[in-house]
């Protein structure tokens, strides 16, 4: 029973109510479960969906600039080394999936980059704490990522009938020193800048 | 520590208090319920429950409950003991927002002391609210307003409730000051449908929206784009490029948008088609615009689908579009100078400046050319407006242009005839109207071609002089207005002229006014002509300066003091009116208005005053009166010329005439002429003594041709008497008393008077020259004729027979004389009035004028005149020189046979020989 709790409901209240450093990495095990949406899933969901993706890629470029900008040297001219986008267990994605498959993965995706945004905000608020700029385009693209979660959910609910999905996180980095934390936060982001143009293009 | 220790000292004041208070005020019972809150209109019910312990202190029970609602006792019919210690009261329909209900006892029977109180709150539960929507400002948070519906009287809460499919957010609750919007505390996120709901709140109950589902970015009201800027083009100058920075949410969502401009000094926008700018874009081409125009530009922009609102409008912006050819020739006339001199004219051209529509440019300069018949051209290059220049008495071409930075306008041409032209071929049908406050000139074009028509005008004035502003229409124009600064109530003057070809045609001319009002100053009215029963009014028209308008008509309106008024319309064409059906001897007041389309306006009152006659009608009255009055006198006086024998009789009375008595026919023979002096020494001064005068009343001073024809008679025959009347005599023939003479043809007026007349008795002396030794004037009172004769007329006709023959001249000469004395002196007359000897007999006149004679002789003057004449009327009264002695003596005969006894008589006027002749 908690077993089950365990892999069902808290890791989907976790994923649809995180902060900014909440948790940790849960196993994936999808399963078919209840859906309860609160009200109905409009009918233009994956237009949204698309344009979420549109909207974040769009703005994923400016993102990483915005960030290793803001960290200063040696992040600006070392992006190759420091930027790169080498983030282990990052969540697979096959463009060539089923629709079902290609949300369950961007979910995943999803789930991932929205705590590591959310370890990358805190971080900032301490390193970089005049950057305003910088986390409020962190906090946008947090909202939005939440926002398409949302959506993602929505239709795995509401048209697969899937209710759970098991997601893993990115690394802690509330023990790490700063550079490491800068090194790991723009690596991220030029993932995620990575990803989201494939994201865009695969829905 | 100090502090510590004050602290301590709080506390233990805070606890004993509340300690005391909660057992002082330990409260005899309770109400129940406690707050109550209810709706409006609905029942309510209290009940009141007392403690034992206060009813064993106040030896009360339930029945003694009174219940108290805003301090009135509540009627015992809305109680209920429900048992020994609860009493209940129930109100109906309560419609009060806030009443105080209390809980009352009748201690020891009658002391009424509270026990409890509650305050009783109504209202209404809150309706749904309606039209819920949100809005979406770009870069802020999602705010959503509603309408509240009723008011609950209540303090309700509005709550704005929001979910995705997944997961809920936190409530928004409305703030006391907005309690119909509220702004959420999320950042919105676009593309996830959000449901929204609003659910209000009070004590009476909760109730929600309709709940409404949204995509965010539909609700979207995007920022303005921003640093819109303008740029025109070189090559083409009717077009400006735009160019902008989009809002952030473009990144998010495509863009149409709204591009509105206008010219610089305009205040209505034009707006680009919207189809034209329905895509997301930052930049915009803006075309056929005006060369070398300043245009004003603003944008706007919203979610291409339409979806959400329309953001602010931008800031504005301008630009310039770049020069091209002035795109028209100005307008081209001339004026000459009607004074010629060596075969030249003075000839002004004029042309207006081009509008900026029509420069399109900076105007540099304009070129002017002249061309005579065959002759090389002239060029002037101008900056102004107009060009004088010195022409012949021929036919001149002019043409102009106006030059910008990029070239010439098309030229005007224009004709300037010879000298000797005569101007033909006008307009026809001339019209000006005012409409939409211009002056509107309107005509039919002549039959032949016109290249263009000049339309003058100026202001008509009698003080200023007319000065001329023109403008120019197409030849195809025939309806036109005046683009002047023109004024209201102003009279305008307005030609326009045809040009040909050839040169310019007639010039035809109307009057106008832009917006007429009533005159500034009534007529003048005043009187031309004032009748009996007329008066002709006239006035002079009103200067052009204060008509305001054209005079439609006048209204003259005339009364009289108490009269009521009257009002006559007059013809604005005429001048002068004639009142007529006027009262005589009447002042009358009139005014006179003069009417424009906009009112009237009344002149200053005057006043006039009809006579009582009309002219002429005196004199109608006056002239056949006088012409009757003369009529009628000239019938009465020959009337009284051929009955005045008739008349005498009734005037005079018949005097009988001694001399043609019976006793004069048989008195002895007068004396001989040749004793007539031994008979005046016998009959001197001292022997005639007095003399008796009866004083008539003169009433006709005809002459009395018969008694002086007697008289004459009696003259004659006693001519050696001559002089003497004797008193007798001076009793007129008008007296009342018989005198001694009269003529036969009043013996009947003598039988009539002779009751009233008394005969004098004259006892001059003895009979037959014997000289009585006392003269006694006895009077008679006998009313019988004295004498036979006086009854026998025929006697005394026969006695003038004989002397007619002799004494007609002198007879006359002494009327004549007489007449004559009377017109030359006034005062003679008078005499003759007081003193009736003008009537006496005819011995008196002679006398007097004998006396005349003498006294010219001896004197001479008015005075003396005067004297005399005075001297001589009463001389006839007085004593005479000659002869007197005789004639007294025959009367004084005749008197003693009439009288056989003598009275005594007393003169009225005696003068004791007084008469002495000067």
């Amino acid at each position: 029973m908690m077993k089950i709790l365990a892999a069902g409901v808290v890791p989907l209240l976790l994923v649809l109510h995180w902060k900014p450093g909440a948790g940790s990495p849960l196993p994936i095990n999808p399963v078919n479960a209840t859906c309860n949406t609160h009200h109905p899933c409009p009918s233009n969901l994956m237009s949204q969906i698309r344009s979420q993706l549109a909207q974040l890629n769009g703005t994923a470029n400016a993102l990483f600039i915005l960030y290793y900008t803001a960290q200063g040297e040696p992040f600006p001219n070392n992006l190759d080394k420091l930027c790169g986008p080498n983030v282990t267990d990052f969540p697979p994605f096959h463009a060539n999936g089923t629709e079902k498959v290609r949300l369950v993965e961007l979910y995943r995706i999803v789930a991932y980059l929205g705590t590591a945004l959310g370890n990358i905000t805190r971080d900032q608020k301490t390193l970089n704490p005049t950057a305003h700029s910088l986390h409020s385009k962190l906090n946008a693209t947090a909202d939005t990522l939440r926002g398409l979660l949302s959506n993602v959910l929505c239709r795995l609910c509401s048209k697969y009938h899937v209710a759970h999905v098991d997601v893993a996180y990115g690394p802690d980095t509330s023990g790490k020193d700063v550079f490491q934390k800068k090194k790991l936060g723009c690596q991220l982001l030029g993932k995620y800048k990575q990803v989201m143009a494939v994201l865009a293009q695969a829905f | 520590m100090w502090m510590s220790k004050t602290w301590l000292v709080q506390a233990f004041f805070i606890f004993i208090t509340t300690e005391s208070i909660g057992k002082l005020l330990d409260p005899c019972g309770h109400i129940s319920p406690e707050s109550p809150v209810i709706q409006l209109g609905s029942n309510f019910t209290a009940v009141c429950v007392l403690k034992e312990k206060c009813m064993d202190n106040f030896h009360v029970n339930a029945n003694y409950i009174v219940w108290k609602i805003n301090h009135f006792t509540v009627p015992k019919e809305q109680y209920a003991i429900l048992n020994r210690t609860a009493s209940s009261v129930t109100f109906t329909n309560i419609t009060a927002l806030s009443v105080q209900l209390t809980c009352n006892i009748l201690t020891f029977g009658q002391i009424e002391q509270n026990v409890y109180g509650i305050t009783v709150i109504s209202g209404l539960p809150p309706e749904k609210p309606k039209n819920l929507n949100c809005i979406v400002y770009e870069g802020k948070k999602m705010m959503c307003q509603w309408d509240p519906g009723r008011e609950t009287y209540l303090e309700t809460n509005f709550t704005l409730k929001s979910e995705w499919a997944t997961e809920k957010f936190a409530d928004c609750q409305t703030k006391r000051a907005t309690p119909t919007t509220c702004i959420v505390d999320y950042s919105p996120v676009y593309f996830v449908n959000i449901e929204v709901w609003v659910e209000a709140e009070n004590a009476l109950g909760k109730v929600s929206s309709n709940h409404i589902n949204f995509d965010p970015v539909d609700k979207v009201k995007p920022s303005p784009p921003r640093n819109l800027s303008v740029s025109n083009s070189e090559e083409l100058s009717s077009i400006l490029k735009l160019s902008w920075i989009n809002p952030n949410i473009k990144s998010v969502i495509r863009l149409k948008y709204n591009i509105q401009y206008r010219i610089k000094d305009a205040s209505t926008w034009n707006q680009i088609p919207p189809e034209d700018t329905s895509t997301t874009r930052s930049s915009f081409t803006v075309q056929d615009l005006q060369p070398f125009t300043e245009y004003v530009f603003r944008m706007r922009c919203m979610k291409e689908d339409g979806k959400g609102f329309w953001s602010d409008w931008s800031e504005e912006a301008s630009g310039i579009t770049y020069e091209d050819r002035p795109s028209k020739a100005p307008s081209f006339w001339y004026k000459i100078d009607p004074s010629h001199t060596n075969g030249y004219r003075s000839v002004q051209l004029i042309w207006k400046t081009l509008s900026p529509f029509e420069t399109n440019g900076r105007i540099l300069d304009y070129e002017v050319t002249l061309t005579r018949w065959k002759s090389r051209l002239q060029n002037y290059t101008v900056n102004d407006t107009k060009l004088t220049v010195n022409l012949t008495n021929d036919r001149y071409i002019a043409t102009l242009t106006a030059r910008n930075l990029v070239g010439k306008s098309d030229p005007s041409v224009l004709t300037i005839p010879a000298c000797d032209f005569q101007a033909t071929r006008p307009v026809m049908d001339l019209k000006a109207f005012p409409k939409d406050n211009k002056l509107w000139v309107e005509w039919t074009a002549p039959n032949e071609s016109v290249r263009k028509y000049i339309l003058e005008w100026c202001v008509l004035s009698d003080k200023l002089p007319c000065i001329l502003d023109w403008q120019q229409e197409d030849g195809t124009t025939h309806r036109t207005y005046l683009r002047g600064n023109l004024v209201e109530s102003k009279c305008y003057l307005i030609t326009v002229t045809p040009v040909y070809a050839d040169g310019p045609g007639r010039p035809e001319s109307i009057k106008a006014y832009l917006k007429q009002a009533p005159p500034s100053q009534g007529p003048m009215v005043r009187t031309k002509k004032v009748g009996k029963n007329e008066a002709v009014l006239e006035w002079d028209q009103l200067p052009v300066d204060v008509q305001n308008g054209f005079i439609r008509n006048y209204t003259i309106f005339y009364k009289t003091i108490i009269g009521n008024e009257t009002a006559v319309n007059v013809d604005s064409s005429h001048t002068e009116y004639t009142l007529s059906s006027l009262t005589s001897d009447t002042l009358y007041m009139v005014r006179m208005v003069a009417y424009t389309d906009e009112g009237g306006k009344d002149g200053p009152e005057f006043t006039f005053t009809t006579p009582k006659f009309a002219q002429g009608e005196i004199e109608a009255i006056v002239v056949p009166v006088c012409l009757a009055i003369l009529f009628t006198t000239l019938l009465g006086v020959l009337f009284c010329f051929n009955k005045r024998d008739l008349i005498k009789k009734h005037i005079w009375p018949n005097v009988p005439d001694p001399s043609k008595s019976h006793i004069a026919q048989w008195s002895p023979p007068t004396p001989p002429r040749h004793n007539f002096n031994s008979k005046d020494q016998m009959y001197s001064d001292g022997n005639f003594t007095d003399v008796s005068v009866v004083e008539i009343e003169p009433n006709d001073k005809k002459p009395l041709p018969d008694d002086l024809k007697s008289l004459d008679l009696f003259r004659k025959e006693k001519s050696g008497t001559e002089g003497h009347s004797s008193g007798i005599g001076g009793s007129s023939c008008m007296s009342s008393s018989r005198p001694s003479i009269s003529s036969g043809d009043e013996n009947e007026s003598a039988q009539n008077t002779s009751s009233t007349v008394q005969y004098s008795t004259v006892v001059h002396s003895g009979y037959r020259h014997q000289v009585p030794s006392v003269q006694v004037f006895s009077r008679s009172e006998s009313t019988q004729p004295l004498l036979d004769s006086e009854e026998r007329p025929e006697d005394l006709q026969l006695i003038d027979n004989v002397d007619s023959g002799d004494n007609i001249l002198p007879r006359q000469q002494y009327f004549k004389q007489n007449c004559s004395q009377q017109e030359t002196s006034p005062d003679i007359s008078q005499f003759e009035r007081s003193k009736p000897a003008s009537a006496v007999s005819e011995e008196d006149f002679v006398r007097h004028r004998q006396q005349q004679i003498s006294d010219m002789v001896q004197s001479s003057g008015s005075g003396q005149l005067k004297g005399f004449q005075e001297v001589s009327a009463a001389d006839a009264f007085g004593p005479g020189v000659e002869g007197q002695g005789e004639r007294f003596e025959t009367v004084g005969v005749a008197a003693v046979i009439d009288e056989g006894m003598p009275k005594s008589y007393l003169p009225q006027t005696v003068r004791q020989g007084g008469y002495v002749p000067q």
